[in-house]
């Protein structure tokens, strides 16, 4: 691109109605959103009017399109919709309006008793609907980038597919009943907090470089984990079961209670101590055949004790879970024969250890668990992990109605073309009418 | 020790202060020789980024955080009208141990702030005619899927009963079937930032009794305004014969009047009522023909919920009855777009040729190049094939190549 889009603070002699508002997320651009005023209007000539409303809403409205570009599709047919009542349509064939009205067929009181008017459909504020179409705009308005000129950028390296085809052309224009689909990393990247910066990073690195250096030492030598891991396995058998959930318990609490504030280092360590004080727990049971170090393991086993222990309480034994335990390790036993023994072993110790647990436990660190799972820490991300939304992102936050997005797979449908309807716009515009219906005066000029 | 300090010359000196001694600039002023970090206007930005703009920066807990929800203060206009309202209540201090976690307790459960307005709703102050409209939650969404692949109800009906439009509820069916895919495939989501979103845009969600959204999501029906109706038309009509929405129609499209024994005002029998009159009729002079416009009956996307209504409204008929002849009605539509669709595909199928073989199948399309497609000078591009003496337009300045579909 030859320009860049900048959101300057400075405007001509304080006119706050000529500040430049653009399709971004930034702090910047809240600000100038904030402090938006209506466009001056005395002692200025028509075409003066015109010319800057035309300028501010270009600066908002596909400012990445070139004006002629823009001239091209501008378009006088602006598409509105009106809700039908079936019942109206029902009950009435259109008679009722053609019929005459001479004639005394009017007495005094149905003249003064009007009848409530519909809001007026706001035509002016789809000036810019066509530009809604194209490819990068609707990624915008998606929420899968943090701006417009981001959301070219992701078409343009080819991180977007339309219909499950690569498509690099920002300027694409979606069809009703297309579907795009942007790289969900991409995506997570775009609109969750940055990384820290490197010097930031290397701050805290300092300041705490023993412990790093000893986690490094970890994973360099699997040998010295092992007989780390044996050393601990001692030394937690000793203390008491239940000292060590209430531990865990403590930790989970704190982990989901501070989700909001920035991960420092620190913060890195409490979860990576975390999730090994659980590992040391579960390998108490002694079923290694099924624990094995990744997290996803050890989620799916205490998803799955959590289980038993629902199904024992709806059997009404929630006193012995072992016994029933044992009962379907038996069960087991006659469906495969290959693994028998040690997993009825496995299941009993598992829940003798659970009998020092509480409900309300176990569902703290399974809800710890999963938001580990699903929003693990990881370094090799762009972004800060784990995943939070960027800053002052929630003042831009909307979906307009003619996306239907799953933000999951980081996809969305364009259903329709934006509509008017009464007291309602689809096209997303920070302007009033005082700037959008002069700027369609503008483009009407030349057509 | 150390020493005590005198108070410095400087404060005893300090004369009174008046208007003379204070001028506006010294005030204002800072006397440092090093050029300032910041200009007024970035100084002004940070100081309201800390003021009233902190509130964006994260988002508000169950509930949108919008620019229009607050006032030039930074306070939240609902809760503040709630707050004037009710006094605070003084909490008794009891003995700490045994009362700290109920303390705890009431202090997470903050209260529940109001549910937000259409004003609150509003992203950009200025334009008081757009607002952030509701999305569908995942249970919403699950539930269609539910209803449209599971218990095979048509797309028509699923938008009937839950209120959302046909093309939504394709639109959900399709992506949801792509997340499903996904999982199956082990990729991986963006579950955290769904979850961001949801908590930061209005969600619509599933009402556990009902089944249905908890709020009216969209209107089903809208009539699409025509371009033909957009003029203003002065017709004067006899007030002695009915003019309904059907002659309107014709009016606008320029179209002769019904004969009489067809016209329902003169108590002739349509050939289709309104609601289902879709057989095209085109009317105009040759090179200007069009489509004779039809009336907001047969043009809404739910046709056949006017005559559900016309059925309610008749007294005749019971309502169980009613109920009878609605399913009916849409089994009927629903095995006549079927054989649409089929007929299509046949005809599809016939214009071409498939060759087995033992590893490919070949499959061959006729095409004709006659003078409809080249044109009578021999240059048109609408058939297929190069053309003797016809420069192509391919790689001439100017072209756009960006394509205008993709196929699914």
């Amino acid at each position: 691109m030859r320009n860049r889009a900048t959101t300057p603070l400075k405007v001509k002699k304080t006119f706050l109605g000529e500040l430049r508002i653009r399709q971004s997320w930034s702090k910047y651009n809240l600000y100038n959103l904030s402090r938006l005023a209506k466009p001056r209007e005395r002692g200025r000539n028509l075409f003066q009017v015109k010319w800057t409303a035309k300028s501010i809403a270009r600066n908002y409205h596909g400012e990445q399109v070139r004006e002629k570009q823009w001239v091209r599709m501008f378009d006088t047919r602006i598409r509105s919709v009106i809700p039908m009542d079936a019942k109206y349509l029902a009950s009435n064939d259109g008679t009722l309006e053609s019929a005459g009205r001479g004639s005394g067929l009017d007495s005094r009181e149905s003249l003064r008793r009007k009848p409530k008017a519909d809001p007026s459909i706001p035509y002016m504020q789809m000036t810019f609907a066509p530009l809604e179409r194209r490819l990068d705009t609707a990624i915008f308005r998606a929420m899968f980038a943090s701006s417009a000129r981001q959301a070219r950028q992701f078409v343009v390296h080819g991180a977007v597919k339309v219909n499950g085809k690569e498509m690099r052309y920002p300027g694409y224009l979606l069809n009703p009943g297309d579907m795009f689909h942007v790289q969900p990393e991409r995506v997570m990247f775009a609109t969750g907090a940055p990384k820290p910066s490197a010097k930031l990073e290397a701050a805290t690195e300092d300041a705490d470089g023993e412990e790093n250096t000893a986690e490094e030492k970890e994973g360099d030598t699997a040998d010295e984990e092992v007989v780390e891991d044996q050393a601990t396995d001692d030394v937690e058998v000793e203390r008491d079961p239940r000292e060590v959930l209430k531990d865990l318990k403590a930790q989970a609490k704190t982990i989901l209670a501070s989700t909001k504030q920035d991960l420092g280092a620190k913060r890195k360590q409490d979860l990576r101590a975390f999730s090994k004080t659980i590992q040391r727990l579960l390998s108490r049971s002694k079923s290694s055949t099924i624990l094995t170090d990744s997290i996803e393991a050890q989620f799916a086993e205490i998803q799955h004790q959590l289980q038993i222990r629902r199904q024992n309480q709806e059997a009404g034994t929630s006193s012995l879970p072992s016994a029933q335990d044992e009962a379907r390790a038996s069960a087991d036993d006659g469906v495969e024969p290959s693994t028998p023994a040690e997993k009825g072993e496995a299941s009993t110790e598992a829940g003798h250890e659970e009998n020092s647990i509480t409900d309300g436990e176990y569902n703290e660190l399974l809800a710890a668990l999963q938001s580990m799972h699903e929003n693990p820490v990881d370094d090799s991300k762009p972004y800060a992990t784990p995943w939070m939304p960027r800053d002052y992102m929630s003042a831009f936050a909307f979906i307009p109605r003619y996306l239907e997005v799953n933000h999951k797979i980081c996809a969305a449908v364009y259903l329709r073309h934006p509509v008017a309807r009464p007291g309602l716009a689809e096209v997303p515009s920070p302007f009033s009418d005082l700037v959008q219906a002069p700027a369609f005066g503008w483009y009407l000029r030349r057509r | 020790m150390p020493p005590r300090i005198p108070p410095s010359a400087a404060s005893i000196t300090i004369p009174r202060p008046s208007v003379h001694t204070h001028c506006k600039s010294c005030l204002t002023r800072a006397f440092s020789s090093t050029p300032s970090s910041q200009t007024q206007l970035r100084k002004r930005m940070f100081n309201w980024l800390q003021g009233p703009g902190a509130n964006f920066r994260q988002p508000l807990a169950n509930s949108t955080n919008y620019l229009s929800a607050y006032d030039r203060r930074g306070n939240l206009i609902r809760d503040r009208n709630k707050k004037q309202g009710s006094s605070p209540e003084p909490v008794s201090e009891g003995p700490e141990t045994e009362n700290v976690v109920a303390l705890e307790e009431a202090a997470e459960e903050e209260p529940r702030l109001r549910k937000e307005d259409e004003e609150d709703l509003r992203p950009f102050p200025l334009n008081h005619t757009f607002i952030s409209q509701s999305i569908l939650s995942d249970e919403l969404r699950e539930e269609i899927w539910k209803r449209v692949r599971v218990d095979g109800k048509s797309v028509r009906q699923v938008s009937v009963e839950m209120g959302v439009d046909m093309r939504r509820i394709a639109a959900v069916v399709r992506l949801v079937e792509v997340e499903r895919r996904m999982v199956a495939e082990g990729k991986s989501l963006a579950i955290p930032y769904a979850r961001a979103i949801q908590s930061m845009v209005p969600v619509n969600k599933l009402n556990p009794q009902t089944r249905k959204p908890v709020e009216e999501h969209e209107p089903i029906n809208d009539l699409e305004q025509h371009p033909m109706t957009y003029r203003q038309i002065f017709w004067p009509t006899s007030e002695s014969r009915a003019f309904t929405r059907t002659d309107a129609g014709r009016v606008f499209s320029g179209a002769p009047r019904l004969p009489d024994e067809q016209e329902r005002g003169q108590d002739g029998k349509p050939l289709l009522e309104p609601w289902q009159d879709t057989t095209p009729e085109i009317v105009g002079k040759p090179g200007h023909e069009h489509p004779v416009l039809k009336p907001a009956d047969a043009r809404i996307p739910h046709p056949h919920l006017v005559a559900y209504e016309k059925d309610k409204l008749d007294p005749t008929i019971k309502s169980h009855e009613v109920r009878a002849r609605y399913v009916e009605r849409l089994q009927q539509e629903d095995a006549k777009r079927k054989a649409i669709i089929e007929r299509q595909a046949r005809i599809e199928e016939k214009k071409k040729i498939r060759i087995e073989t033992d590893r490919w199948q070949f499959v061959v399309t006729e095409v004709r190049a006659t003078r409809t497609g080249t044109g009578l000078d021999g240059r048109g591009t609408k058939a297929p094939g190069f053309r003797y003496g016809v420069p192509s337009q391919e790689r001439k300045k100017g072209q756009v190549k960006i394509p205008t579909s993709v196929e699914v």
